[in-house]
């Protein structure tokens, strides 16, 4: 009876030892501070829909093996509530847990409080903001998920003068960051190609524009840039100017939308004359992913089109920690992911920009699309090819 | 010149929107002493009510419009009975409620619609033109119902027995209750009355602007405004001060633009208060 | 026969300087120093700066709150603070944090003198009203004044203070830095309404009626907006040092709300009451956050709960339990106004 019970100890005790060893296996925990709440929450939802996805893949095709142990990939997201407090809160209790990968925030505001608390936590992130200092040499482990304007508002512009004629134009924005850099950026760019700008801020929390409005139709502007404003303010923006009976081409160079624009709005017919940048052009490898994602999670992907370049985005990280063999340590993660091609399997390839413009080249260019309705028809949309700085 | 009389036109749509904000407003602060931080959310769901009314069920628009004003009424009726009499004798509880009751409202909306706007097209489109004036049907449509309502609750509160008590209730409260006047009763109507026509003006106004569920955020900050520029538990008050902050805005921001027309429209209320503390039509508040 | 009105309340009837509230408040506010030395946790770190900053500025409130009049401008001067301490130290590079916490109370304490002679004859609702579009107001010149705001992309970058010459710059030392300027709020807060207790008593109770026996309620109702700016200017500095950036998002007119509700849930009879409404709700919203878009309806539904379960706030409520526990009635809370003698007396 002792004997029996000795062995038993012995046994169990041989055999946790082997669990121990077990134990230390790769679990890699990624952060995500996303804003899942008030009128930027679609935004929030598509960055965590899209790392969600790239961990069930990295795990179920075991993309990330360490030493030889296939690791395990979670997620944890957190509502940063798109405000520099939300962000910088969200990513403490990130940081609390250990967990040093970081992909997200979305808004320039969030991004303006990650910065500090991720480079004093030592943590590498994959960030968006289309801020003129969303990523800089300060920052050297955040990276950059894909241009702002700065890289593919020239290419649309050129579109646009190609099928109408305008010399001037009103660019409006809301008066915060996310408003100010996309609009001030914008408006460079149509000088550079020789058309004259007015610039437009409106209050935060307005929702009615016709002031704005009839003040840029008193403007004799030719033509209109919504910059990055909300969807839901472009689009009453846009049916009330064509209301007031504005019939110039109207420019969407800011993040994806048009959609829910064309709702508000009123249909394509009154969106007439639209031109945006789409995040992807749409073929059918894009389509593959679509279908890969309802496959893998069971249900559509989010609606908001920026759930593309977050996916691309999380799986550099997940080869980036690949290449550096380290699921912890962000310098060694950072230092891989400078060595490697910009290159998805779905998307194709791109390339590293930003020195240039933001002093570092840590931002992912990929190749991507402009969308066109002209005389309120949907064309097909052109594809672009990646923006590079060469 | 042109561009003149077209802002005057906004001015005045702007008005309307905000007189039917603020007639609701001014009733419940007026006659319960309650400031309702959940006016917006009352506002934004009475859009929604006629939006699943008319898009997802079909049913015609006016219809959608009542179902959101009784809708709204109704859910009015229940809060205040339930949740807000409990606390109503504290003013600064009642804001909490209220506050409270506005963020799960705008929670509700998001969690079963979504965080997109929805289309929510108004049933008449088009848009009357002289020379570089303009005016949207809709627009004239909602000023109709604007005027309407300013005559509906005019009635009610100078020419009706409910009217008299709710007005008695605000002057004076225990006498009014030591005369036989039942405030469980008339402070859930009063409460009501105001929700429904939130509601309704969401019904009216979010197909002419935006549907979604953030849009009841600044509903508060215009809606208080306007009743203490207009002055406390004054309707004609609250009706002038409406029509002037919506001109006032609208000039403003057509030409200043429109960070430095808010600027300029909050300066200038600011200085109208100082100068005259109790509004433009109040009477003078001799309580701490 | 003198009929003139004693300048000062008589030494007998001002009693303890402190009431057992305010011990306790600062009990826990000195406890928070220890935080820093004992955790490298940085969620117990970011959380616990998080909760000090709230009650800091919520004291704002507070003291407004002692008069009778709910302050929506507790943003505005934190930005006033906020910014002033950005500027000082990336333009004039002063990191010293003696200097930059006595520009930070100084500044918008000075601000709020102008401002308090031309709004402070309001009362109630209009008062809460100016002081919202004050708010509002300070938003938008942050937006105007570009070059010298750094205008919607605010100053980013601040150095790191220094306390006698050693940076403050590790996630342990920034919350040391906010540490220190709630203590010193407290205290300051503290001593300022427990001194002219029964002024504010009187005129939180009926200023008129104040007025007529003598009080000179304009001066109290000066000197209480200027501390309560100061105040809140502290809480403006702790908030960019946490940050390292002034940004206008941090100053939003809707977070002032935040502050008065963790007044109100706390329990505005007292300092106390400030501060665990602070921690309560701060933890609360973190909490949430868990939880996504979820997060504002289940915070919502919190405060609900909480105001209608819990009249007198928190406090009230805890310390009405522990008077009846101790068999005393509880008629009138510690930390109160009372004109004289101690607590028990009834009303």
């Amino acid at each position: 009876m002792t004997l029996g019970l000795g062995r038993l100890v012995c046994g169990s005790l041989i055999a946790s030892a082997g669990l121990v060893g077990a134990v230390s296996a790769c679990e890699l925990k990624i952060g995500v501070p996303a804003v899942l709440s008030g009128p930027a929450a679609q935004w929030g939802i598509a960055l965590r829909g899209a790392t969600e996805f790239v961990a069930k893949e990295t795990m179920e095709e075991k993309r990330l093996v360490i030493n030889g142990v296939a690791c395990t990939v979670s997620v944890k997201s957190i509502d940063s509530k798109y405000s520099a407090e939300g962000a910088a809160s969200a990513t403490s209790a990130l940081a609390a847990e250990g967990i040093k990968v970081i992909i997200g925030p979305v808004g320039s505001p969030e991004v303006t409080g990650f910065k500090p608390v991720a480079t004093r936590n030592r943590m590498v992130a994959m960030v968006n903001s289309f801020a003129k200092n969303s990523i800089g040499p300060e920052w050297p482990t955040v990276f950059h998920i894909g241009p702002g304007p700065s890289g593919w508002a020239a290419p649309i512009i050129d579109v646009g003068l190609q099928r109408y004629k305008f010399k001037t134009a009103a660019i409006v924005a809301p008066n915060d960051q996310g408003g100010t850099d996309i609009a001030s950026v914008n408006a460079d760019i149509f000088k550079q190609r020789g058309v004259t700008v007015t610039e437009e801020y409106y209050q935060r929390g307005t929702t009615n524009f016709a002031p704005i409005v009839t003040r840029i139709m008193a403007s004799n502007a030719e033509a209109l840039d919504l910059a990055s404003s909300p969807a839901g303010d472009a689009g009453i923006i846009v049916k009330q100017i064509r209301q007031a009976g504005f019939t110039g081409p109207i420019f969407r160079l800011g993040g994806p939308g048009t959609d829910e624009i064309a709702r508000v709005a009123g249909g394509l017919d009154i969106l007439k004359d639209f031109l945006w940048y789409e995040p992807v052009y749409m073929d059918d490898n894009m389509r593959a992913l679509e279908q890969k994602y309802e496959k893998l999670m069971g249900s559509v992907r989010p609606e908001n089109s920026d759930f593309f370049r977050w996916t691309f985005a999380a799986r550099m990280m997940i080869k980036a920690i690949q290449a550096a063999g380290t699921i912890d340590n962000a310098e060694k993660i950072a230092a891989a992911m400078r060595t490697l091609p910009v290159e998805d399997e779905h998307i194709g390839k791109g390339y590293w920009i930003g020195q240039k413009f933001f002093g570092i080249n840590q931002e992912m260019s990929y190749p991507f699309a402009i969308g066109v309705i002209q005389g309120g028809v949907k064309q097909p949309l052109i594809r672009a090819e990646a923006v590079s700085e060469k | 010149m042109e561009s003149f009389i077209a802002t005057g036109l906004i001015g005045i749509s702007l008005g309307t929107q905000y007189t039917l904000l603020a007639l609701g407003f001014t009733l419940i602060f007026g006659i319960l002493g309650v400031v309702n931080f959940a006016h917006g959310g009352f506002y934004v769901m009475g859009g929604y009510v006629a939006y699943y009314c008319n898009v997802i069920l079909g049913l015609p628009y006016p219809f959608a419009v009542l179902m959101a004003m009784l809708s709204m009424a109704a859910l009015g009726w229940l809060f205040e009975a339930f949740i807000l009499e409990r606390v109503i004798e504290d003013h600064q509880a009642t804001l909490m409620v209220t506050m409270g009751f506005y963020l799960v409202m705008a929670t509700a909306i998001l969690m079963i619609f979504g965080a997109e706007s929805p289309q929510f097209p108004f049933p008449v489109t088009g848009v009357w033109r002289l020379g570089g004036i303009y005016f949207p049907y809709a627009n004239m449509i909602v000023l109709g119902a604007c005027l309407a309502a300013i005559v509906f609750v005019y009635w009610l509160v100078y020419r009706t027995n409910i009217g008299r008590g709710m007005r008695a209730m605000s002057e004076d409260l225990p006498v009014a209750s030591a005369l036989g006047m039942r405030t469980k009763a008339l402070f859930p109507f009063a409460f009501a009355l105001a929700t429904g026509l939130a509601g309704g003006t969401g019904a009216l106004v979010t197909p002419i602007l935006a549907l979604a569920p953030h849009v009841g955020d600044s509903v508060l900050a215009f809606s208080f405004l306007t009743v203490i520029l207009g002055g406390l538990g004054s309707v004609t008050g609250a009706t002038c001060a409406a029509f002037i902050v919506g001109l006032i805005e609208a000039y403003a921001a057509v030409y200043l633009g429109g960070s430095k027309g808010a600027l300029t429209l909050f300066a200038l209320v600011l200085i109208i208060l100082v100068v005259r503390p109790q509004g433009l039509l109040g009477r003078e508040v001799r309580r701490s | 026969m003198n009929n003139r009105v004693p300048k000062s309340v008589p030494a007998e009837i001002r009693a303890s300087l402190f009431s057992g509230h305010d011990w306790i408040a600062l009990a826990i506010v000195s406890l928070t120093f220890v935080i820093p030395f004992t955790s490298t946790n940085p969620q117990v770190l970011s959380q616990t700066n998080l909760i000090l900053i709230a009650a800091t500025a919520a004291l704002g409130v507070y003291i407004m709150q002692r008069l009778d009049l709910m302050s929506f401008a507790v943003p505005s001067f934190m930005a006033i603070g906020g910014y002033t301490v950005a500027l000082l130290s990336m333009k004039l590079q002063l990191t010293d944090v003696f200097v930059l916490a006595a520009a930070a109370f100084l500044m918008p304490a000075l601000c709020a003198i102008p401002l308090g002679a031309l709004i402070l004859r309001l009362k109630g609702v209009y008062f809460v009203l100016v002081t919202f579009v004050l708010t509002e107001i300070v938003q938008l010149l942050l937006f105007e004044a570009g070059p010298i705001t750094g205008g919607s992309n605010g100053l980013v970058g601040m150095p790191a203070v220094k306390i006698f010459g050693m940076e403050l710059w590790d996630n342990p030392h920034v919350l040391l830095t906010t540490c220190g300027l709630a203590f010193f709020s407290f205290i300051i807060t503290s001593v300022f309404t427990r001194w002219f207790r029964s002024e504010f008593a009187a005129i939180e109770t009926n200023d008129v009626l104040a007025e007529s026996l003598g009080l000179a309620a304009w001066k109290y109702k000066a000197m209480a907006f200027s501390v309560a700016a100061g105040v809140s200017g502290l809480a403006g500095f702790a908030l960019v040092n946490m940050l390292l950036t002034a940004h206008p998002s941090s100053f939003a007119p809707m977070s002032s709300v935040n502050y008065i509700t963790y007044t109100i849930v706390g329990g505005k009879a007292s300092i106390l009451g400030t501060l665990i409404g602070a921690l309560l709700l701060v933890s609360a919203t973190d909490y949430f956050a868990l939880s996504g878009e979820m997060s504002p309806g289940l915070f919502g539904l919190l405060i609900i709960v909480v105001t209608m379960v819990a009249r007198g706030g928190v406090v009230g409520v805890v310390s009405g339990l522990l008077y009846r526990l101790a068999g005393q009635s509880p008629s009138l809370k510690n930390g109160d106004h009372d004109l004289g003698g101690n607590g028990e007396k009834g009303q």
